[in-house]
């Protein structure tokens, strides 16, 4: 009996969308294993050699695809790099084209801090990817006022927020993202990110897209 | 005998080369050629794997995560210790290449081989797999080998027939029936 009323309480608050907003879960939240490969120490060699089957999308020196469809990790924070790895094996982050590459079977949790250290310390390439170059004023205004506070004023992002680098990013990967992030359905969006950006155009999004991948990495 | 358990995987000489003919020709040439260079089509070839790719599949038909009726009993029959022998035996023999008999398809095959499938999500090949497909101890050597048996076990991780890695079962299902057909002859003629 208690036990029934304690389901049928739950089933209230559940179902209030107030508590329900009062409960929404925390963004990155570190537990489970993303904590667990935070909490590893990475060696870069080993993870040259875990990286091999990544690099069969990603290409070799993590330089991403010529076309922007797979993005550039090299150079990439590890801690930015973990928390991306982790959310797309747990399903948290949509990403059913490489959900299967980086499961259980093909990864450790020890692979995925190697792998992490090895690309953050890799060189950061020319960019390979920028967009038309017809909107740039209008994207270094978007980026000034709304993005440069968190991803930094040259894209350097921030290791221990989880802000990634977007400093020269491929366009196409970068105006995919956003849009899905936009849309909200990247699935593991920083939901202050989804707030500013949720009124954006099309076009806003492929002028601050441009201006970043422009800018040069640190 | 005690020379033969203490050897690691490597170049076989001496006794050891000695009982690693003797099983070849014993065991393995009259499918896989005495020299690993099967010329039926549907066996593979094994001159120029990776010593320790060749005793690992060995090993798993034995375990029996690789299936075979034929290779089944035959592994049975023998140790981990042959299969390091046999690995040092055919990994140094010297690969030979097959005959493209469709240039356009050895074309196309060898752009998705460097390339993928982006749209499909198929990852290049010719990241595991190498530049020249040469292979390693992960992943196997594919240059060189008959069209025939590729397409095969392509088919066979497709369906499960073969357990793939994860990596194969997802590949195999991402590609076309001309993306096979066309990898399998560029592959054929390295």
């Amino acid at each position: 009996m208690r036990t029934g009323l304690l389901a049928l309480a739950l089933l209230t608050v559940w179902s209030s969308p107030l508590l329900a907003a009062d409960v929404a879960p925390v963004w990155n939240e570190i537990k489970g294993e993303k904590l667990l490969v935070l909490k590893l120490k990475g060696d870069a060699a080993r993870g040259e050699e875990a990286f091999v089957t990544c690099q069969s999308c990603h290409r070799r020196g993590a330089t991403g695809s010529p076309s922007g469809m797979y993005p550039r990790l090299a150079g990439q924070h590890a801690t930015v790099l973990i928390e991306q790895m982790t959310d797309i094996r747990s399903g948290k982050r949509r990403n059913p084209k490489m959900a299967p590459f980086s499961d259980e079977h093909v990864l450790t949790p020890q692979e995925m801090a190697d792998i992490a250290v090895y690309l953050q310390g890799l060189p950061i390439p020319a960019n390979l990817g920028r967009g038309p170059g017809t909107a740039l004023g209008r994207g270094q205004d978007i980026y000034v006022r709304d993005c440069a506070n968190c991803h930094g004023d040259r894209g350097e992002g921030n290791r221990d927020k989880f802000y990634p680098l977007v400093a020269g990013q491929h366009f196409v990967y970068l105006l995919r993202e956003a849009r899905l992030v936009r849309d909200g359905e990247r699935g593991n969006a920083n939901p202050d990110m989804v707030r500013v950006i949720k009124r954006y155009s099309d076009d806003d999004l492929e002028a601050v897209a441009d201006y970043m991948s422009r800018l040069n990495s640190p | 005998m005690l020379a033969s358990t203490l050897l690691p995987a490597g170049p076989v000489c001496g006794q050891s080369a000695d009982k690693a003919t003797s099983i070849v020709t014993s065991n393995c040439a009259a499918c896989h050629g005495m020299d690993g260079n099967s010329v039926v089509p549907t066996f593979p070839k094994l001159a120029g794997r990776h010593p320790e790719y060749i005793a690992r599949e060995l090993n798993e038909f034995v375990t029996g995560k690789r299936k075979s009726d034929i290779m089944a009993p035959i592994t049975a029959a023998l140790d981990p210790e042959d299969f390091k022998l046999l690995g040092a035996y055919f990994g140094s023999q010297k690969p030979t290449r097959g005959t493209v008999l469709d240039q356009k398809a050895a074309e196309e095959g060898r752009k998705f081989y460097f390339e993928g499938n982006e749209q499909s999500g198929v990852p290049a090949c010719e990241g595991c797999h190498g530049t020249d497909a040469q292979g390693g101890k992960r992943f196997p050597r594919l240059a060189g080998q008959h069209r025939e048996y590729l397409i095969e076990q392509i088919y066979n991780f497709r369906t499960n027939a073969r357990i793939a890695t994860r990596i194969m079962r997802e590949v195999s299902n991402r590609m076309t029936d001309a993306e096979i057909k066309a990898v399998a002859e560029y592959l054929t003629g390295l």
